[in-house]
């Protein structure tokens, strides 16, 4: 069947949509918010974007791919957002194996080999 | 062993078990056989030299089918779930100490062993995933394979799916550790769990039996109880073997004292399961060591803790000429951690006589690779390595204990000195106020210089460590005595 993916904007959005595919695995990519001209307000997520993107063939059957923009920089900044609080999300990007420890932070996200070691590793 | 056929072809590669050459230049500089706590400090350290490493880690499942990930089993079935189940069993004893100092709540404290396996298990996951990062971006190769040499500087890893590869190496470093040993009786493969199985159990152990006197039997033993479940300790002889007596005793007798049941001189002969289930109901028969009677009892859960057995038998050792003590599997190794092969160095629980301890297994791996590859000259240094054993009364001791400096220096040579306390802590709730203990061990033919600290009481671990870098330095009983004592901590006495 191959992969799928899922664009979802805010934390309430993010939930939902991870329920509706509970069973199949599902990564998730967390990005700042891109303003009208397809900009993020995260400069590092704009490096690992594309990164991550040409990983995404090496994902298992079945996969879903989240791509969530979690909000604008003063959300982000906020120590009690829902992502941090939640998911114990600490930097954006973060790619991540939904309901495992397996992520990537920031740099991390970068490195095309970590991208594919994440999407493989079982 | 090796036949070199010079009659044949004289320019033909040397061949062992007539299908392996050994090659002229090598796919690594070093292959390590093994990603526990020695394994994967020497591997990050020879990445740092540019080195080009291979790690191969496997774990061959448990007879329950219970398996881990990277990093060996400190992080996976050792001193981490260890430790923080450790803690669990404290924080219930600290929920009922706080009534006592005001907190008022209505309900029972119960335990849930789900949620703690769970988030335990979670955090475990958490570091095997930050081991598989951190050696893919010091560009160390890593398999999942187990591996085993077939030829020399060649070893063959063989994956889960038995997808087997070669490879080369200049040199080899061994880390390979150790797994429990079984009792040799019926029903124990089939009904008993091990340590590696009971951090990851998927259900409460209920009412249980731990065999055995180690640390590893008593620290399970400490916290199955302090979480709430009846727990018994068969013990063949005596307790915590190797350790100074005088305060394997008091830990016995504190542990006894609280609620845990000690069967002593007995041994089970035979385990029977009576009832399925998660957990179910088996029957163990244990005979006396001295005597014939015969006893039966039934538990939940059968957890064996009677040793581990290095894993050094079915490694291919033999195809590369490296002696290992056959009694005890051990590897014997010079001070430089080589082994009788020069290209084959072993580090961590698998080598004789030495302490089998992560901290240990780590220091000489890094060290190792430093002279191997920086050009250092520091060995590892085995001695005043200090330890803690995380038992319900917490046990910290560096250097000698007081059996083993009386038959070193005698009896006359040495003094002792010591004291019962009473934490601070302790005081309001009422508890034991005159279980925790510290003694001191002086060579009175050398200005009364310290060889020996041994503490029992919360957080004897944190104590002992800057004791343990006091040892180091030399210090002396008058420099102990004039170090003014930091109010009010257990460690100022």
């Amino acid at each position: 069947m191959g992969w799928e993916e899922k664009q979802v904007h805010g934390y309430p959005e993010f939930v939902q949509t991870a329920q509706r595919y509970h069973g199949r695995p599902i990564f998730a990519l967390f990005c700042g918010d891109k303003d009208a001209e397809g900009r993020s307000w995260c400069p590092d997520c704009v490096t690992a974007e594309p990164v991550v993107r040409k990983e995404l063939p090496n994902m298992p059957d079945e996969s879903v791919f989240i791509y969530c923009l979690v909000g604008d920089r003063a959300y982000w900044k906020d120590p009690n957002n829902d992502f941090r609080k939640n998911l114990k999300l600490t930097g954006v990007p973060t790619l991540l194996k939904y309901g495992t420890p397996q992520k990537l932070v920031e740099e991390e996200c970068f490195k095309a080999e970590l991208v594919r070691m994440l999407f493989t590793e079982d | 062993s090796v036949q070199a056929h010079k009659e044949d072809k004289p320019q033909k590669l040397l061949e062992m078990n007539g299908h392996t050459p050994v090659p002229h230049s090598y796919d690594y500089d070093l292959i390590v056989i093994g990603g526990g706590s020695g394994g994967l400090a020497a591997a990050k350290e020879a990445a740092k030299y540019e080195k080009k490493v291979m790690v191969l880690d496997f774990v061959t499942p448990t007879p329950l089918g219970n398996s881990w990930g990277l990093g060996g089993t400190c992080v996976n079935v050792g001193c981490i779930p260890k430790k923080l189940m450790h803690q669990a069993a404290l924080l219930g004893q600290a929920l009922q100490d706080s009534r006592k100092f005001g907190w008022q709540f209505t309900e029972e404290v119960k335990h849930n062993w789900m949620t703690m396996t769970e988030s335990v298990q979670n955090y475990i996951g958490s570091l095997n995933w930050g081991y598989r990062v951190a050696l893919r971006e010091k560009n160390v190769t890593y398999e999942n394979a187990y591996g085993e040499f077939v030829g020399p500087h060649t070893v063959k890893a063989t994956n889960k799916r038995g997808v087997e590869k070669l490879y080369t190496a200049e040199r080899f470093l061994i880390a390979t550790g150790e797994r429990p040993r079984y009792l040799g009786i019926p029903g124990d493969k089939e009904y008993c769990i091990s340590s590696d199985d009971l951090f990851s159990l998927p259900y409460c152990p209920g009412k249980t039996l731990v065999v055995g006197a180690s640390y590893v039997a008593l620290e399970c033993a400490g916290f199955l109880a302090g979480l709430g479940l009846d727990v018994t300790v068969m013990v063949r002889s005596i307790l915590l073997r190797g350790f100074d007596q005088d305060m394997a005793n008091k830990i016995g007798e504190y542990m006894e004292e609280h609620g845990i049941n000690f069967i002593r001189e007995f041994v089970p002969i035979k385990v029977e399961q009576i009832e399925e289930g998660t957990p179910g109901r088996l029957k163990v028969i244990a005979k006396s060591t001295n005597g014939n009677q015969i006893i039966e009892g039934e538990y939940n859960t059968v957890l064996l803790a009677i040793g581990r057995d290095a894993c050094t038998r079915t490694i291919g050792l033999d195809k590369v000429g490296v002696k290992i003590n056959e009694k005890t599997g051990k590897i014997p190794v010079n001070d430089e951690e080589q082994t009788n092969v020069p290209y084959i160095y072993a580090v961590g629980d698998i080598l004789q006589d030495k302490l089998e301890l992560t901290p240990v297994a780590i220091q000489a791996g890094r060290l190792l690779v430093q002279r191997l590859y920086a050009g250092a000259t520091t060995k590892c240094d085995y001695v005043n390595v200090p330890t803690t054993v995380f038992t319900p009364l917490e046990y910290g001791a560096c250097g000698y204990s007081e059996e083993t400096a009386v038959e070193k220096f005698g009896e006359e040579n040495i003094e002792v000195y010591h004291s019962h306390f009473w934490p601070l802590e302790w005081t309001v709730p009422s508890r034991d106020n005159n279980k925790c203990y510290a003694k001191i061990i002086c060579n009175i033919q050398d200005n009364e210089r310290v060889i020996g600290f041994h503490v029992l009481g919360p957080n004897a671990g944190e104590v002992t460590q800057g004791f343990a870098a006091a040892i180091k330095c030399g210090m002396t009983k008058d420099q102990l005595d004039s170090t003014i004592g930091i109010h009010p901590v257990c460690a100022e006495v």
